[in-house]
């Protein structure tokens, strides 16, 4: 055939309406793996954005040395933003009075442009409500954090002493974007120009100070800065991004990305489902088209040239506009979510365009071409004899190509071969169990329908004897209610896991440095104003000087694994207690008795295992300058989202318990409360408060925009799956009508015929849905415990809600399917199949 | 009257049986059947229903293979070749008049009328087909599909699209045989005349004995075998 004769009949057959469910399924499954890649990708590129605030730059190089000029010029040249941040530990006075008041403060200074990501928030007074600003301390003013106000006796314009300068308090520092991290090693914090440190004579040699370099631009220029001076970087300089920056913020993200993967994975197979059931009713109808084009003369070749022309065409023009389509619905995505979205949302890269097209075209050849390939093989003997085979595309090979192009399809979107891996064995055990269940509901439902009304009786009577067909349809609809419950199930774990991590009333601020002769009256006011449970945990600060006797720095080079995290012989805070903290649970070892005079550890299970550390080793510590030594009785595992105090190592009473120290606890404290911090800072001057309303506050703004993603994402996939189930009803509605037309020729009423054919599909819908809930319920199973790490849980309600959402929906959807037809003349019904 | 023995013959078949798996074992639709024509002649194939008759039409045509024995049409062996080689065969000396009409629904008469000439990339296949539309009376519906045409009409398409094709052997399964007895009659009285006109050699497959005294030769099958 001629490429010219195969466009022809291409136009011909598009003419005849032959092509238009194919197309429609080739458009929706290019225009929504379009749609939801260019809304995710965007999106994505948004949440990472929005995340960097905790960093308030993109990238950060951080040390304890000053950062080379070498670095600068490399950010430089690639045209990236920079700014610096040094921070240190200083004493803070109230005024030059010998008398006047101190307090320790964590110094942080910034030159213009900080944060390049994020912004600082300040207040008009002490505990007072916060506003954004985009500026930052000039040279000479200082902006303080509101515990400072009445630890010290201070007021906004007053002088303070930092080292040798004086500088003017200018405002209240409310937040800052990169707070998060080891919030209890800082004091309050003092925010002022980095012109100025020069002039406190605060760095001398030994001091302890962090310099960073706060970098942002396009990840192109990022990726190149951090290849020009990796070299240069260990092993004093770090080179940080966002999931160092806050792994709560990671987590969240990379479960959302987990998720909206899946919702994308979920289009894609739908989007081939439809494929392929348009597809095979396309062959179907060309049987005997084909029958008469090889007695006309056409080759096999030519049949198969023909088709596979066809199909390019198809695929040409389903591409073609499902990208414009896909590129319409995500902008009507992004309009109508303008009010929850970020207010400039990235272009999207290219790759969600070639993502849709690819999949259109790999759609096509793995769900589209066996059948019509088969066509081929049509003999032409069945233009004179009907019962002739018609050829249809092997069982093997139909299956074999969808697996496989659904496989290479879900592993090239999601690059993650074990979630794919899933959803293909889930895939395909699905199948087979549901035709399994299927053909078992099938024939149960014969045994009823033997007592029903007529138009049961003849729904039921139509689903048995079509019984091959039925099956493969419960199968197609019980998947696509599957799939959404599934998204749907998973959507309500994520949230719940998040709602349960981040409660309304979680923890939002810490009290430490309480000393024993505070701790009842501290207690009394914290009791009378706040949440708080009465439960404090005593702190002193110590450091891991050896291990089995060896010196902890030699054990640490020869057992440590990885260069990040933590380091074993830093200081840290310590704690005892006589029973495990509420929110650990035990990994390894047992607890000790409670008022055991043994000296023992108890080790946060990673920390454990980073430095090769388990029960039985013994570790000697240095605290106050006091030699300490115990042994490690068990690991245990720690929630570290939680925001309750916990702690890498807890000692048992029997270790800790003569020393003098000092002692620490959490409390939620709403915003209009907060005054209560300067009667609680004023009656206590020496005890430090710590505010982590800010970054909570943070956290469920990220987590807030995901769900939204999220339920867009559900959203879409919903579509995806409605269009399968039309083409699959449409797929088989030419046999029904067929039968039903000869039931209202022998004088069965439209009623009837309509009765019949809703229960009909109430029925395919209602045992599609039990085979959707048996399926949905393991699939969850295994996703909640091998990719979203949560625990197990069944679904009650889903069984009820799975056969009924099935029965309603494909009745519906099957009725308006077909009602014009039932209420044409049967005759023209007749002639028309 | 030819007898079909004194030329050499355009269609010929030799020993062709036809034998198809069953559940009860093989069956025998065709048993060592010998047939031949020469140009222009034209053939009627009679039976009763099960005799053969389809089976027959279609390994002569090159639809079907024999279970053994072979067939020349127009100096090829056609039972050798492959169905890419009889398809070649086909669309270059076989035309065909079906019972069921045959025609593709989603093209209009004069597109369907054209497919066999586009198939072999003839240039001249939209005016060869209007002129054979006219010839069968359907100028004027050349533009309608075949659900728009009345039965008559549509194997008056189907006939069109059968002599457009040029060919040397026409066969026509049953070609009344959907049709009432004055429309049958006015399509048979049309093909005949076409066939005349072209010199074509007609294969006739039918059990109406009126249609096959009007043929040059009958050939009768009774359970696969020829009976005369």
């Amino acid at each position: 055939m001629t490429p010219r004769l195969v466009l022809r009949l291409a136009v011909r057959d598009w003419r005849a309406g032959e092509l238009r469910l194919l197309l429609a399924a080739v458009v929706v499954a290019v225009g929504t793996v379009t749609a939801i890649g260019l809304f995710v990708d965007r999106l994505r590129e948004a949440l990472l954005s929005e995340s960097t605030t905790f960093l308030g730059a993109d990238r950060v190089i951080g040390s304890s040395r000053p950062i080379p000029e070498g670095f600068r010029d490399a950010a430089r040249r690639l045209g990236l933003a920079q700014t610096d941040v040094v921070t240190f530990p200083s004493m803070l006075f109230g005024d030059e009075s010998p008398d006047a008041r101190s307090q320790l403060v964590s110094v942080k200074a910034v030159g213009d442009g900080y944060p390049l990501r994020g912004v600082l928030r300040v207040a008009e007074e002490p505990f007072g409500p916060a506003a954004v600003t985009r500026a930052v301390p000039v040279p000479g003013e200082v902006w303080l954090d509101s515990r400072l106000f009445p630890a010290l006796g201070l007021a906004l314009g007053d002088t303070v002493a930092l080292g040798y300068a004086r500088l003017r308090i200018a405002r209240v520092l409310a937040g800052e974007p990169d707070r998060g991290g080891s919030m209890f090693d800082l004091g309050p914090r003092l925010l002022m120009h980095v012109d100025d440190v020069p002039a406190t004579r605060v760095i001398q040699p030994g001091s302890r100070v962090g310099y960073r370099l706060l970098l942002a631009g396009d990840d192109g220029g990022l990726a190149e800065l951090r290849a020009a001076v990796e070299p240069d970087l260990a092993p004093n300089y770090r080179w940080r991004g966002i999931a160092d920056a806050n792994p709560t913020i990671g987590d969240a993200l990379d479960r959302a990305e987990s998720f909206l993967l899946l919702g994308g994975l979920l289009a894609v197979l739908l989007a081939g489902v439809a494929v392929a059931l348009g597809a095979h009713r396309y062959a179907r109808r060309h049987y005997d088209h084909v029958g008469v084009l090889k007695t006309l003369g056409a080759t096999p070749a030519d049949v198969q040239w023909g088709y596979l022309g066809i199909l390019s065409a198809v695929g040409g023009a389903g591409v073609v506009t499902g990208l414009l389509l896909g590129g319409l619905v995500h902008l009507g995505i992004v309009a109508a979510l303008s009010a929850y979205l970020p207010a400039s949302l990235p272009w999207p890269s290219p790759r969600p365009l070639a993502l849709g097209a690819v999949t259109g075209f790999v759609c096509l050849l793995a769900f589209a071409l066996p059948p019509l390939l088969a066509l081929r093989g049509v003999s032409p003997m069945r233009v004179i004899r009907r019962d002739v085979h018609a050829g249809a595309a092997s069982q093997a090979l139909t299956y074999g190509a969808a697996a496989l192009g659904g496989l290479g399809l879900l592993v090239w979107y999601s690059g993650d071969v074990f979630l794919t891996l899933w959803a293909l064995v889930g895939g395909v055990g699905v199948c087979g169990a549901f035709a399994v269940v299927a053909l078992a509901l099938l024939r149960g439902g014969r045994v009823v329908g033997m007592q029903a009304g007529s138009a049961w009786r003849l729904a039921l009577a139509g689903l048995q004897r079509r019984y091959r067909e039925n099956v493969a349809q419960i199968t197609i609809f019980g998947i696509a209610i599957m799939l959404l419950l599934i998204l749907l199930l998973i959507r309500t774990a994520l949230l719940d896991e998040w709602r349960s991590q981040l409660p309304e009333d979680a923890p939002n601020h810490f009290v430490m440095n309480v000393a024993d002769n505070e701790v009842e009256a501290v207690q009394a006011l914290l009791a009378t104003h706040t949440d708080y449970d009465g439960h404090l945990f005593p702190m002193i600060r110590g450091r891991v000087t050896s291990v089995n006797g060896e010196p902890a720095e030699s054990w640490a080079e020869t057992h440590r694994r990885g260069p990040e995290g933590p380091r074993l012989r830093s200081e840290r805070n310590l704690t005892w207690s006589d029973t495990l903290p509420d929110n650990n649970v035990l990994v390894e070892g047992g607890w000790w008795p409670e008022g055991t005079d043994a000296a023992l550890l108890s080790l946060e299970d990673e920390y454990a295992a980073r430095f090769g550390l388990g029960v039985g080793d013994e570790l000697a510590f240095d605290i106050g300058g006091l030699p300490v030594t115990a042994r490690v009785a068990n690991t245990r595992r720690v929630e570290w989202d939680s925001l309750q105090p916990n702690f890498f190592i807890i000692f048992s009473g029997g270790a800790l318990g003569d020393f003098a120290t000092t002692h620490m606890t959490s409390f939620h404290l709403d915003a209009e409360h907060k005054p209560f911090l300067n009667r609680l800072l004023s009656d206590h001057p020496t005890i430090t408060v710590i505010e982590v309303d800010e970054i909570i506050r943070q956290v469920r703004s990220i987590v807030g925009r995901v769900t939204q993603a999220i339920e867009l994402v559900l959203g879409l996939v919903l579509g995806a799956g409605a269009l399968v189930l039309v083409a699959s009803i449409q797929a088989s509605h030419e046999a029904r009508l067929k039968e039903h037309a000869l039931v209202r020729a022998l004088g069965g009423t439209m009623r009837l015929i309509a009765g019949a054919l809703t229960a009909e599909f109430a029925v395919l819908g209602a045992f599609a849905g039990v085979v959707a809930v048996i399926g949905a319920e393991i699939t969850v199973t295994v996703l909640r415990s091998q990719v979203f790490e949560l625990g197990y849980e069944l679904h009650p309600w889903l069984w009820l809600a799975g056969p009924a959402i099935g029965a309603v929906l494909i009745a519906a959807i099957g009725y308006l399917g077909t009602r014009k037809l039932v209420e044409s003349p049967p005759v023209l019904v007749l002639r028309e199949l | 009257m030819n007898d079909g023995s004194a030329e050499s013959p355009i269609l010929r078949a030799r020993a062709v049986n036809k034998t198809v798996p069953t559940a009860e074992g093989d069956l025998c639709i065709l048993d060592d059947v010998d047939f031949q024509a020469v140009a222009g002649e034209s053939v009627a194939v009679v039976g009763a229903s099960g005799s053969g008759k389809t089976t027959l039409l279609g390994i002569l045509a090159g639809l079907d293979l024999p279970t053994t024995g072979d067939v020349w049409l127009d100096g090829d062996e056609i039972t050798a070749l492959s169905e890419e080689q009889r398809a070649r065969v086909r669309g270059r000396c076989i035309g065909f008049v079906f019972q069921t009409f045959q025609l593709i629904e989603s093209l209009s008469a004069l597109e369907n009328v054209m497919l066999p000439s586009e198939l072999r990339g003839d240039a001249s296949a939209r005016d060869d087909a209007s002129e054979f539309l006219a010839r069968v009376g359907l100028a004027e519906r050349v533009t309608h599909y075949p659900r728009e045409l009345s039965g008559g009409e549509q194997q008056r398409v189907a006939i069109a699209r059968a002599f457009a094709s040029r060919p040397k052997v026409l066969f026509a399964d049953e070609p009344t045989g959907n049709l009432d007895t004055a429309t049958g009659a006015r399509v048979i009285d049309l093909l005949f005349d076409l066939n005349v006109e072209s010199g074509a050699t007609l294969v006739l497959v039918t059990h109406d004995a009126a249609l096959a005294d009007r043929c040059n030769r009958v050939v009768t099958l009774e359970a696969g075998r020829v009976a005369s």
